[in-house]
């Protein structure tokens, strides 16, 4: 019992909670894994789940409403079954991939059963002025869209431990052995995702120069990062410059002919607020 | 910051705070028809008081405009509601003001900048605490979800409490004059690629991938396989793992779902043969 509301708490506060309080991060996976693992006794598993889920779950983003899968409830439960059957990312990986796509799919029922109704109600109280209304309103669907979540975690909880563990002592060695390449082999659907936001032809080198660093230098991540704030200064500086001579060209090229009103900035404005 | 809001009087600057702190909740109730409409009004609410203090039918009328579908990055709203809240300042001032400029502009403001706002802060900033953050958690340290909030939150934090008085004291010329200046296709690629190293980074020290199976001939191992591909080249195998994602993604279109569970059934598949 205590563990079902622990876990339900922590997903209403983290997965909820960043979305009253500005997509801050709190339900990623890094940040419910330990939170998980302190609630329920067993912080280093939390911890070492925590992390290997965020690497799966890195590409996954809610972009725009749209997403592939909710990480918060998946690493919360498999980190929670994880800890209590006493397994490592073995276990908690054949749970998170499902549970994090039924995760999304709960939240979109939510999001549209629920919440979506409302959208009408918001205009009409806009309309008649009735600013506290709309105030209550949108708290009060917040706290009902997570409360509502929440109850996954706290059945799945109540119910799910026994049924997992049944389950899972079906699974032979050699399945749990390759769900643990599965485990380390995932992180590069995620950093394909990112690549996917992120890449461009022209800076593209710049991908294999930090796999290089890291591969042969055992450079570490933040040293890497500063490596890039440095080369992205250097470029941005040049990319300036090559600006600022382009813009004196064309203003030398255009002051002859005064035929031409329009000149490409302002076009590119134009296109810009239209 | 003073630099900023010098010209502002106090209550100006109690609006700026208050839409800083109210913008927190932009998404608490989205709806797909409106998304963050509900959560733009409530920050906007300081703004439609102070200016259209005792004209009732203006002050709903602001209500309504801006109950209208907003959808942005999060850490770039406080810029575009500072824009909006100067354009709702002009309109209770002047009476010729063109009330529907202020709906463009935001809509105008949505899409660049949340565009912008992705690629920067979850696809950069994001990757670059998370990745901190798990190598330290790799190593127990159990200060890795409190380093991970704060990389990434610190510098989100700033962006939106400046976005705000920028936008206000700005209003909407700055941002025409940002796109004059190509200042933000030049930050965009900056940003990226600091990113585009993180993630080459990542896939380097995350993404792990060896292959157990040994070319034995009567009893003898004549090769080994792992140990050859390592002196071609350290992680050949992740890194051509990591590109053919990339590319079923980006060139096939193969949704993440599939990715997934390929990556799955084909570990466990050559788990099963012995292989890895």
């Amino acid at each position: 019992m205590y563990e079902a509301f622990a876990v339900a708490i922590v997903v209403f506060l983290t997965v909820g909670g960043q979305e009253l309080l500005g997509f801050t991060m709190l339900g990623r996976p890094i940040v419910i894994g330990p939170l998980i693992g302190i609630l329920l006794g067993d912080v280093k598993t939390g911890l070492l789940v925590g992390a290997s889920l965020e690497t799966i779950f890195m590409g996954i983003v809610n972009i725009g409403g749209a997403s592939a899968a909710e990480p918060g409830l998946a690493s919360a439960l498999a980190v929670a079954f994880a800890i209590k059957l006493h397994g490592g990312l073995g276990v908690a990986l054949p749970l998170a991939i499902p549970l994090g796509i039924i995760g999304l799919q709960i939240k979109t029922l939510l999001y549209v059963a629920v919440v979506g109704p409302f959208a009408s109600r918001f205009d009409s109280l806009a309309a008649a002025g009735k600013q506290k209304q709309i105030v209550r309103l949108h708290f009060g669907l917040w706290g009902l869209q997570w409360f509502l979540y929440a109850l996954i975690p706290f059945f799945a909880m109540l119910v799910g431990s026994g049924a997992t563990q049944a389950v899972l002592k079906l699974i032979p060695n050699v399945i749990v052995h390759g769900l643990t390449v599965a485990g380390n082999v995932l992180p590069a659907v995620g950093m394909a995702m990112l690549m996917k936001i992120l890449w461009d032809k022209n800076i593209s080198v710049f991908y294999f120069l930090g796999f290089l660093i890291v591969a042969y230098f055992k450079i570490p991540l933040i040293a890497v990062a500063v490596m890039g704030f440095i080369i992205a200064i250097l470029i941005a500086q040049r990319d300036m410059q090559v600006h600022t001579l382009e813009q004196k060209m064309s203003t030398v090229a255009a002051a002859p002919s005064t035929s031409k009103p329009v000149s490409k900035d302002e076009q590119e404005n134009d296109a810009f607020f239209d | 910051m003073s630099k900023i809001t010098s010209k502002l009087d106090a209550a100006e600057k109690k609006i700026l705070r208050q839409i800083y702190w109210r913008s927190f909740t932009l998404y608490s109730a989205v709806t797909p028809a409106k998304q963050g409409a509900s959560g733009f009004e409530y920050s906007m609410l300081p703004v439609i008081n102070h200016f259209y203090k005792g004209h009732d039918d203006a002050k709903k009328a602001a209500m309504v405009r801006q109950m209208s579908y907003f959808n942005t990055n999060l850490a770039m709203a406080p810029f575009i509601m500072g824009v909006t809240a100067s354009m709702e300042k002009q309109n209770a001032k002047s009476k010729d003001f063109n009330v529907e400029s202020i709906n463009a502009i935001k809509t105008s403001l949505m899409g660049p900048l949340a565009g912008i706002g992705d690629s920067l802060f979850w696809g950069v900033l994001r990757v670059i605490a998370a990745g901190i953050a798990v190598s330290l958690a790799e190593s127990g340290n159990l200060l890795a979800p409190i380093i991970f909030l704060l990389l990434f939150n610190i510098p989100v934090q700033l962006v939106r409490w400046y976005g705000g008085q920028l936008g206000y004291t700005l209003g909407s010329t700055y941002i025409e004059d940002l796109y004059k200046k190509d200042l933000i296709n030049i930050m965009t690629k900056a940003a990226s690629i600091v990113g585009l190293m993180m993630v080459g980074a990542m896939t380097s020290s995350m993404v792990k991938f060896s292959i157990k199976w040994n070319m034995v001939l009567g009893g003898k191992t004549i090769l080994k396989t792992q140990s050859m591909l390592d002196q071609i080249f350290i992680g050949l195998l992740p890194l051509a793992i990591t590109l053919l994602c990339f590319y079923l993604l980006k060139k096939k279109n193969v949704s993440l779902n599939w990715l997934i569970l390929g990556a799955i059934v084909i570990s466990v598949g050559l788990a099963l043969v012995g292989i890895v």
